[in-house]
C-alpha cells in the first residue's frame, strides 16, 4: 500500500543545507497500523510529510497504492491527497470559519464526484452527519472551531480524515495537545474507525504508549531508521 | 471531475470576510475612496466642463464659425443648405464698415455694421441691451441697436433716427455686450447692429462690396445634458474646411487661448487626479489582500491537504475579492455621488456657476466597473501566489525560502521561473491602460500615466530595495553602538515576511502620485491666476496716428479707474509678395484665404524683447546686433498659428511690401500669445528699424474700471474725436470669471485628491499591523512596556515614510517638470515644499502607524500566544 524507496530530503536554511531524512526504505502492506517514532528533530514530520505528498522530496520515490507521487503535477498530487489519504494534525488543522459539519464535509466538497454513487452533496452530508456521531458529536455539527474543547476539535479532525473512506489515514501526534483523559479517547475513536473502516493508519508520534498500540514501529534518529519492528503478539 | 461549488466557495468566502470585519474594512475602504474619488471627481468636472464650454462657446456665439472677406459662391452656398438639413443650424453674420450720419445735423460718422438674423443669433451666450429685452424684439427691418460710443458722438438717445445707406432706422436699444465681441474684427467706429431685412433695406450689401461674412454653426445637441459631441465638432471643421477652401473656420475651443488653455490644463489635470485616485485605491487594496492572504496561508494548506486543488482555492479568493470590490464599488459610488452633490455647495459662494448635476448611470456603472477590475486586477499576484503555498506549512513553518528580502527575491522568483506572473503583470499593465484610457478624457495622459506608473514602479522597487541594503550595511556596521529601541526599529524591517520594500513602494508610489498632484495642481493655479489677472486690458483703442500717441498717453494717464499704463501696438500695413521667394500668388496656403495676403499688419516691439503675454515657441529672438542690423537684414517673428497657414518655418523667407518699400525678412521666431494682451493681435513683429520711417497706425489696450469706461470714452472723444474705442470689459469679465471658477475647481477637487489619497495610504500601513501583533506579545512577554514597543514602532515607521517621502518627491518633481512642459505650464522648482512634504509624510506614516498599533499594544499575550 505504502512503499518508500531510497528516500532523501535536505532543506536550505540560509547559506546551510540541512539533510533530514538520508535514504529511507520502508513498505507497509494494506490495513497494517504503523507507528513512526523518534525523538524531536529526527525526521519524522518531515516523512510524513513526504508520504501524504504534502513536500517533494530530494531524491528517491513514494508510492501510493502503486503510484508513484512524489514528482507529480500539485493539482494530482492534491486530488491523490483527497481521494488516498485522511489527515490528522496534532493542532487539528480546522477551517475556523465553517463548522463542525463543515469542516467534515469540506474534502467531499472538495473531491468527491457528484456522477459517481455517493458523490452527491446529499451523500456527503449523510456521511458527514454519520462520522460525527459517532465520535460522539452529534450535538455540536452545527459549532465552529472556537467554540470546541481541544479533545472535541480533533474528533472532528477525525470524523473528517475518514469522511471519503481514505484507503490511508496519516495521523501527526494525534493525542500531543490533549490531556489524558481526551487523548485516550481520541486513540480510541482512531483505532475504531480504522478498524471498521479498514484502513492503513501511518502514525507519527514520540510517545512509547501510543506506539505500543501499533502493529509496527518504525524508529528514526538523525534521518535514518534505527529500528523497524513488528508487535510480537502479531510476529 | 470534482469541483468545489460556488455556493461552497462563496460560503467561505463570505464566512472569512465576516471573521475579519476589522481588515476587510479597510479593503472596502480603499476600493470605496478609490470609486467615490473617481466618481465624484470625474461626475463633478465633466458636468463643470459642460459648463464651462457653453461659456467658451457663447465667445464664438456658436460651435463652428466661418469666415470669409466675400460672399459665398452658388456651390457654397448649396454646401450650406446641405448641412442644414444634415439637422446642423446656420446663420450669418455681415461685418462691414460704411458711414452713418443724423438726418437733421447730417453729421457723418465711421461705423461697423453687423447683421444678424435676430431669431438665430447668437446660438449660444446673450446679447445685452439696453432696456433689457430679446435681440429678435429690438431688430426688425426698420430698427437698428447701436454701441452706446455711438449715441454719445452723434449726441442721439434712443428712439432717434439713425440714417444707414439708403434708409433710415430707429434707435431701438444700446448694445451693452454681444457675446462674440472678442472674436469680432476690431473694425473702426462704433457698432451698429441690424437684422438681415434691415441690411437688404440698407442697400449696403451692394455687390463687389468690402463685407465680411461669418457663418455660425449650432451642431445638434447629442449628450443627456446638451452637450455636443467634441468629435462631431472636429469632423463638421474638417467639412466646412473643405467646402469653404477661402474661409477660416474656427471651433469654440480655439476662441480664446487663456480660457482654451483653462479647459485643457484643468481637463488634462482632472483625468490625472481620476486615475490617481484609482491607482491609490488599487494600491490599498493589493497591500490589505497581500496582508489577508499570508494569514490566510494556514486555511489554505489545509485546503490543500485535504486535496484541494490550486484552482479551487483561488476560487475562493476570487469570489472573496469580488465581493469587496463589489461593496467598496457600491459604497464608493454613493460616497461619489455625495461628493457630487456636496461639491457645488461648497463652491457655490466662491464661483458663480451652478452645473447641471445628476446622476448618470453610466458614469455609475463605469465607477463600478472600473473598482472591480482594479481590485481584481491588483489582487491577481496575490491569488496567483496561492498556486505556491504547499500544503507541508501545515507541519512545518521553516521552509527552504529565507532570503534577505522576500519581497524582492520573491519578485525575482517569479519572473525568472513563473511565466504566469509573468502573464499577470502583463494582464494588469494591459488592464490598466484599458481603465486608464478609458477613464482619461485625454488619451495622451492615460498613455503617459500608465507607462510612467510601470517605469516609476520598477525604479521605485529598485531604490526602496537599495536603500533598504544601505541601512542593513549601517546596521550591521553600528549595530551595538545604537540604542537598543533605534536598533530594533531598523532591524524590524527586516522582519521575515514584512513586505518592507513592498510597503515603501507603495507608499512612495503613492506619495509621488500625491505630489504630483500637488505641483501640478499649483502650477496651473498660479498660471491660470496670471492668465485672469484683473488688470489685463478690457479697452481696447483703434486707429491712432503717431502723433496722437503721447497725447494719447496722457488723456489715460489721468482717468480715473486705469490700473495700468496702456499697451500700445504700432501697426504698418503691408502685403506678402513672396514666401520663400516663390510668387506668393503661386504658394499652397492652407486655410487662409490668399487676398488676406494682400492686407496684413506688421508690428515692432521696442523693447528688444518678445512682447508681454508673447512666447517664443521655435527659434529665438532676435540679438542686440540683428536688432540693428534689422535694415539692412529685416528678421521677422510670426505667430505659430499663422506659420502652419501660411507654410513657414524658422529659417523660412517673407517678402512684404509697404507702399513702394519691399523688404524680405528671415523668420527667426514662432510664436503664441496668451490673447490677453494687445500684441495679440500682432501676426508679424519685427525689429523697430526694420519699419522706422513706414506709415504707423497705432492700435492700444488698456485696462480700466468697467465701472469708469464711459468717462474714458468721453474724456478721448473730447480730445481725439477720430479714435475708435471698444469696449470689452463686459466679455473679458466673463472669461476671467470662468477661468478663476476653473482654478477653484482644481484646487477644490485636487485637495479631495490628496485626503482621498493620504486616507488610502494610512489603510496600507493600518494592513502590515496584523505581521506585528505576535511580535509585540513576545517583546511583552519579555517584559517590554507599551512606551518602549511604540518608540520602536515609532522609528520603523519614520524610517519608512522618510524614505518613502524621499524617493517619493523625487519622483513628483520629476514627473511634474515633464508633464507640466506637456501642458506649456513652467515648472515652479519649490525644494521647501519638497522637505516640507518629506516630513509631513513621515510624521504622517507614524501618526498612522500609531493609530493603526493602539489596539495591538493593549493586546494580552497570552490570547495571541492561545492561538498560536
Amino acid at each position: 500500500m505504502i512503499s518508500v524507496a531510497s528516500l532523501n530530503k535536505s532543506i536550505r536554511n540560509g547559506s546551510r543545507t540541512v539533510d533530514i531524512l538520508k535514504g529511507i526504505d520502508f513498505t507497509i502492506p494494506q490495513g497494517q497500523f504503523a507507528a513512526i517514532m523518534g525523538s524531536s528533530g529526527s525526521g519524522k514530520s518531515t516523512l510524513l510529510g513526504l508520504l501524504a505528498g504534502l513536500d517533494t522530496p530530494s531524491s528517491g520515490e513514494v508510492h501510493l497504492a502503486g503510484t508513484a507521487i512524489s514528482y507529480l503535477p500539485e493539482d494530482q498530487l492534491a486530488q491523490v491527497r483527497g481521494r488516498t489519504i485522511g489527515f490528522v494534525f496534532q493542532s487539528y488543522q480546522l477551517i475556523p470559519t465553517l463548522t463542525a459539519l463543515e469542516n467534515v464535509l469540506l474534502p467531499h466538497e472538495l473531491n468527491a464526484d457528484p456522477k459517481l454513487p455517493g458523490g452527491s452533496q446529499k451523500d456527503g452530508l449523510a456521511r458527514s452527519r454519520q462520522l460525527l456521531t459517532s465520535v460522539g458529536l452529534e450535538d455540536r455539527m452545527d459549532h465552529y472551531p472556537v467554540q470546541l474543547s481541544g479533545g472535541e476539535q480533533q474528533r472532528v479532525a477525525l470524523a473528517r480524515a475518514f469522511v471519503l473512506r481514505p484507503p490511508i489515514v496519516l495521523a501527526d501526534e494525534p493525542t500531543g495537545n490533549l490531556d489524558t483523559v481526551n487523548g485516550a479517547a481520541v486513540l480510541n475513536l482512531l483505532l475504531n474507525l480504522n478498524k471498521t473502516e479498514g484502513t492503513t493508519l501511518v502514525l507519527v508520534t514520540h510517545d512509547p504508549v501510543l506506539a505500543s498500540y501499533a502493529d509496527r514501529r518504525i524508529t528514526l534518529r538523525d534521518g535514518l531508521i534505527l529500528s523497524d519492528e513488528l508487535t510480537p503478539t502479531l510476529a | 471531475m470534482p469541483t468545489l461549488s460556488y455556493q461552497s466557495a462563496a460560503k467561505i468566502a463570505y464566512r472569512e470576510m465576516l471573521a475579519s470585519r476589522g481588515k476587510f474594512f479597510f479593503v472596502i475602504l480603499s476600493v470605496a475612496i478609490g470609486v467615490a474619488a473617481l466618481t465624484g471627481v470625474r461626475g463633478f468636472s465633466s458636468s463643470f466642463r459642460a459648463t464651462l464650454l457653453t461659456h467658451a462657446r457663447s465667445i464664438l456665439a456658436a460651435d463652428l464659425s466661418a469666415r470669409s472677406t466675400r460672399q459665398p459662391t452658388p456651390d457654397e452656398i448649396m454646401g450650406l443648405i446641405q448641412i442644414e438639413r444634415a439637422g446642423i443650424l446656420v446663420t450669418p453674420v455681415t461685418e462691414l464698415l460704411s458711414m452713418a450720419s443724423v438726418p437733421v445735423t447730417m453729421d457723418p460718422l465711421l461705423v461697423s455694421v453687423k447683421a444678424v438674423d435676430p431669431t438665430r443669433f447668437p446660438f449660444y451666450g446673450t446679447v445685452d441691451l439696453d432696456p433689457a429685452q430679446p435681440l429678435a424684439q429690438a431688430l426688425h427691418a426698420d430698427t437698428v441697436a447701436v454701441g452706446d460710443d455711438l449715441l454719445l458722438r452723434l449726441h442721439l438717445k434712443r428712439g432717434d433716427q439713425l440714417k444707414l445707406g439708403n434708409a433710415l432706422f430707429t434707435i431701438a436699444a444700446a448694445v451693452t455686450n454681444e457675446p462674440d465681441r472678442l472674436s469680432s474684427n476690431f473694425s473702426a467706429g462704433p457698432r451698429v447692429l441690424m437684422s438681415r431685412d434691415a441690411l437688404d433695406r440698407s442697400g449696403l450689401l451692394a455687390p463687389g462690396s468690402h463685407a465680411g461674412q461669418r457663418f455660425l454653426f449650432k451642431m445638434p445637441q447629442t449628450g443627456t445634458r446638451g452637450t455636443v459631441n467634441d468629435s462631431a465638432v472636429a469632423d463638421m471643421k474638417l467639412h466646412l474646411e473643405k467646402l469653404l477652401p477661402e474661409s477660416q473656420i474656427i471651433d469654440y475651443r480655439e476662441t480664446n487661448p487663456a480660457l482654451t488653455q483653462g479647459l485643457d490644463r484643468a481637463t488634462s489635470l482632472l483625468s490625472l487626479m481620476s486615475l490617481v485616485a484609482l491607482v491609490l485605491g488599487a494600491i490599498g487594496v493589493a497591500m490589505a489582500m497581500r496582508a489577508h492572504l499570508q494569514q490566510r496561508l494556514d486555511t489554505i494548506a489545509i485546503m490543500k491537504s485535504l486535496g484541494a486543488r490550486s484552482s479551487q482555492v483561488i476560487k475562493i479568493y476570487l469570489l472573496q475579492t469580488l465581493l469587496l470590490g463589489l461593496l467598496g464599488g457600491i459604497l464608493g459610488v454613493a460616497m461619489g455621488v455625495g461628493v457630487q452633490l456636496a461639491l457645488p455647495l461648497f463652491l457655490a459662494k466662491l464661483i458663480n456657476v451652478v452645473p447641471d448635476l445628476h446622476i448618470d448611470p453610466r458614469s455609475i456603472a463605469t465607477g463600478l466597473g472600473a473598482g472591480i477590475l482594479t481590485t481584481l486586477l491588483f489582487t491577481l499576484p496575490p491569488l496567483l501566489d496561492i498556486r505556491n503555498v504547499r500544503p507541508i506549512l501545515i507541519l512545518r513553518r521553516a521552509m527552504d525560502e529565507a532570503s534577505d528580502d522576500p519581497f524582492i527575491s520573491a519578485v525575482f522568483a517569479k519572473l525568472t521561473r513563473n511565466y504566469t506572473q509573468i502573464l499577470a503583470a502583463i494582464l494588469i499593465l494591459g488592464g490598466l491602460a484599458a481603465i486608464a484610457t478609458t477613464l482619461s478624457d485625454s488619451r495622451t495622459v492615460g498613455k503617459y500615466f500608465t507607462f510612467g506608473l510601470v517605469a516609476v514602479l520598477i525604479i521605485l522597487l529598485a531604490a526602496s530595495w537599495a536603500v533598504l541594503r544601505v541601512l542593513r550595511l549601517f546596521l550591521s556596521k553600528t549595530r551595538l553602538s545604537l540604542p537598543s529601541s533605534l536598533r530594533h526599529g531598523l532591524a524590524n524591517l527586516y522582519r521575515p515576511g514584512n513586505p518592507s520594500a513592498a510597503l515603501l513602494a507603495a507608499l512612495g508610489m503613492g506619495v509621488m502620485q500625491i505630489m504630483t498632484v500637488y505641483l501640478v495642481q499649483q502650477a496651473v493655479v498660479s498660471e491660470l491666476h496670471i492668465s485672469s489677472a484683473p488688470n489685463l486690458p478690457n479697452v481696447f483703442l483703434v486707429d491712432m496716428t503717431n502723433d496722437e500717441v503721447p497725447g494719447i498717453r496722457a488723456v489715460i494717464a489721468h482717468q480715473p479707474g486705469v490700473t495700468k499704463e496702456p499697451e500700445l501696438l504700432p501697426v504698418v500695413s503691408s502685403r506678402i509678395t513672396q514666401l520663400n521667394g516663390a510668387p506668393a500668388a503661386d504658394v499652397k496656403l492652407t486655410n487662409f484665404p490668399k487676398r488676406m495676403l494682400q492686407t496684413i499688419s506688421l508690428s515692432w516691439s521696442a523693447t528688444g524683447q518678445p512682447p508681454e503675454g508673447t512666447k517664443v515657441t521655435k527659434g529665438k529672438w532676435w540679438t542686440p546686433q540683428q536688432e540693428s542690423d534689422a535694415r539692412k537684414h529685416p528678421v521677422v517673428a510670426i505667430s505659430d498659428r499663422l506659420a502652419d497657414r501660411l507654410g513657414v518655418k524658422v529659417g523660412s523667407t517673407i517678402t512684404f511690401a509697404v507702399q513702394d518699400t519691399t523688404m524680405t525678412a528671415k523668420v527667426l521666431a514662432l510664436t503664441v500669445s496668451d490673447g490677453q494682451h494687445a500684441y495679440g493681435r500682432a501676426e508679424f513683429v519685427l525689429p523697430h528699424d526694420a519699419l522706422a520711417g513706414l506709415p504707423t497706425v497705432w492700435y492700444g489696450g488698456v485696462h480700466v474700471d468697467p465701472s469708469q469706461v464711459g468717462q474714458l470714452q468721453r474724456a478721448l472723444y473730447a480730445a481725439y474725436p477720430t479714435v475708435t474705442v471698444i469696449n470689452v470689459a463686459a466679455a473679458l469679465e466673463t472669461v476671467r470669471a470662468v477661468v478663476i471658477q476653473i482654478t477653484y475647481v482644481i484646487q477644490f477637487l485636487a485637495a479631495f485628491s490628496i485626503f482621498a489619497g493620504i486616507i488610502i495610504l494610512a489603510s496600507s500601513i493600518a494592513g502590515t499591523r496584523y505581521r506585528r501583533m505576535r511580535e509585540v506579545v513576545v517583546l511583552k512577554t519579555l517584559g517590554a512596556t507599551r512606551a518602549r514597543i511604540a518608540t520602536i514602532f515609532s522609528i520603523e515607521f519614520a524610517v519608512l515614510g522618510l524614505v518613502a517621502g524621499l524617493v517619493g518627491v523625487s519622483f513628483a518633481n520629476l514627473i511634474a517638470s515633464r508633464l507640466l512642459k506637456s501642458l506649456n505650464v513652467a515648472y515652479p522648482n519649490n525644494w521647501l515644499t519638497s522637505i516640507v512634504g518629506i516630513f509631513l509624510i513621515a510624521v504622517l506614516t507614524v501618526l498612522t502607524g500609531w493609530i493603526a498599533s493602539h489596539r495591538i499594544l493593549g493586546q494580552k499575550p497570552l490570547e495571541v500566544l492561545r492561538e498560536e
